[in-house]
């Protein structure tokens, strides 16, 4: 085993501790979003959902920077996330520069974000698509199978913590979960405006913060998130480090 | 994307409102929510703080008699929307399951001929308005496409109620990139904002937000930028900014 299988066996026991530990959808995303990162050595990627009007919504990326993160919103227009969605397969553009006539908004912003190649797998439920991850390098070029078939995994990793395993097979149930993931996100983003305006910071500072706090204290973080909104938690000490 | 069905949606509501002459209203939001999932009725229970909820409209007497029992027993589909984000869908309420969860509201229930009963919370993170509840005659669940429906009917509702809230009216929401300006991270962000500003709950600074920006033609979106690079702030305090104004509970323009 060479220390890229190694990081990859890491990453995969770190994921699947946290399904069967105090489950928390918003933070083992974020993670698993993190992972893809250092693991397909890409720049950036996002887990996006879709919700029931059929718009893609970021539950998770593994970035704060906006501009980034308009990016994955925009990608309710055009891109490799919505086409992957559509036709339910992986869609790569290992040179952005050459995409503008397929995606002319989408590849300018992306450039213009510094990056060179963007990649969408798709995140699958039996014969369903419930999302799909995204990936942006800031280099052109393809990836290499190999880094497909681990973000595949990853993808699916995803898809098995959203709906916990062991109830897909009741539609109602996932439906009742996607609802969850994609109301928690919500909550969290409230939350993340309470306190950074409590504490005079950025709304990505206050998301550093939250989660941050989250960790080091071992709390949920769409509990904590919903304690800020509701005024139950201790914002001092959630936002001094 | 899934437009469509939201476009298709609020067609629907107008195309009831018109017939009557009126605005689009919540009762509306009812009936054609009903007809468009085949539901023998439709209902509406709306949040009056401190986990109150009280039935407001229903589309025949068989569905307010139901939401009303509801609201005296405490219990029911409804009662657990409202606690809960998810959607409580109780497709046989003949069924052991059923009468194991509600005792006395899932006998009640099928004596009064409803066998299946959705409830549908309008929801929006923190923010809870109130309950959509469908209603049918008979056992069986929501097909996928009438699910999807119901809850874009949900989200109707919901910006109804907080229209209604911020003294706005007949107001058709304008559809951005795949969704309403409603549903976008950096208003939620700025809500979280206005809340601290305001001293009041989140769902208080959304009718803020979504009233400033009516009454001043803007995008909710912008609006919320604009909180977020600290240009605009709620509470009239700020360096240099002008002191926003809030809107006012008649719907009147605030002056400025």
């Amino acid at each position: 085993m060479n220390a890229s299988d190694r990081r990859v066996r890491e990453a995969f026991v770190a994921l699947a501790d946290r399904l069967v530990t105090d489950f928390d959808v918003l933070d083992f995303l974020e993670l698993l979003a993190k992972r893809c990162v250092e693991l397909l050595e890409v720049d950036a990627a996002g887990l996006l959902l879709a919700d029931h009007r059929g718009t893609l919504k970021l539950v998770a990326a593994s970035t704060e920077q906006g501009r980034v993160l308009e990016l994955f919103q925009l990608q309710n227009r055009e891109g490799p996330c919505l086409d992957c969605y559509r036709v339910g397969r992986a869609v790569h553009a290992g040179d952005l520069a050459a995409a503008t006539d397929r995606w002319p908004q989408f590849a300018a912003a992306a450039r213009a974000a510094g990056f060179g190649s963007a990649h969408a797998l798709p995140m699958r439920l039996r014969d369903g698509l419930i999302g799909g991850l995204n990936l942006f390098d800031s280099q052109p070029g393809e990836l290499e199978q190999e880094a497909i078939d681990l973000g595949q995994a990853l993808a699916d990793v995803a898809t098995i913590g959203i709906m916990h395993e062991r109830t897909v097979r009741d539609r109602d149930l996932v439906f009742g979960q996607l609802q969850t993931a994609l109301n928690q996100r919500v909550v969290l983003d409230q939350a993340k405006g309470v306190l950074a305006e409590h504490i005079g910071t950025s709304v990505d500072d206050a998301h550093a913060r939250l989660r941050a706090y989250a960790r080091r204290t071992g709390r949920n973080l769409g509990e904590l998130a919903s304690e800020v909104v509701h005024g139950s938690a201790d914002l001092a000490e959630i936002g001094g480090r | 994307m899934d437009q469509d069905r939201v476009v298709r949606a609020w067609a629907l509501i107008t195309e009831h409102a018109q017939r009557e002459g009126v605005s689009a209203s919540l009762r509306h939001v009812c009936t054609a929510c009903a007809r468009a999932v085949a539901a023998t009725g439709a209902g509406l229970s709306i949040t009056r703080g401190s986990g109150r909820h009280d039935p407001v409209v229903a589309t025949d007497d068989n569905s307010a008699e139901l939401a009303e029992l509801q609201f005296t027993l405490g219990e029911g589909p409804s009662a657990d929307a409202m606690s809960g984000a998810e959607p409580v869908l109780a497709a046989d309420l003949s069924a052991p399951a059923s009468r194991c969860r509600w005792p006395m509201f899932a006998p009640a229930a099928t004596r009064r001929g409803v066998l299946a009963m959705f409830s549908f919370p309008l929801a929006l993170g923190a923010v809870r308005v109130g309950v959509l509840d469908l209603y049918r005659d008979r056992a069986g669940g929501l097909a996928g496409e009438e699910l999807a429906d119901a809850l874009v009917f949900a989200d109707a509702a919901l910006l109804l109620v907080l229209d209604d809230r911020g003294g706005i009216t007949g107001a058709y929401p304008d559809l951005v990139d795949g969704g309403f300006d409603e549903w976008r991270a950096e208003v939620h962000q700025a809500a979280g904002m206005v809340s601290v500003q305001l001293g009041l709950g989140v769902e208080e600074a959304l009718v803020r937000l979504r009233a400033y920006a009516y009454a001043r033609d803007r995008r909710l979106v912008e609006v919320a930028r604009d909180v977020l690079g600290r240009r605009l702030r709620f509470d009239g305090g700020g360096a240099g900014n002008p002191p926003a104004e809030g809107n006012r509970p008649n719907g009147e323009e605030p002056r400025r």
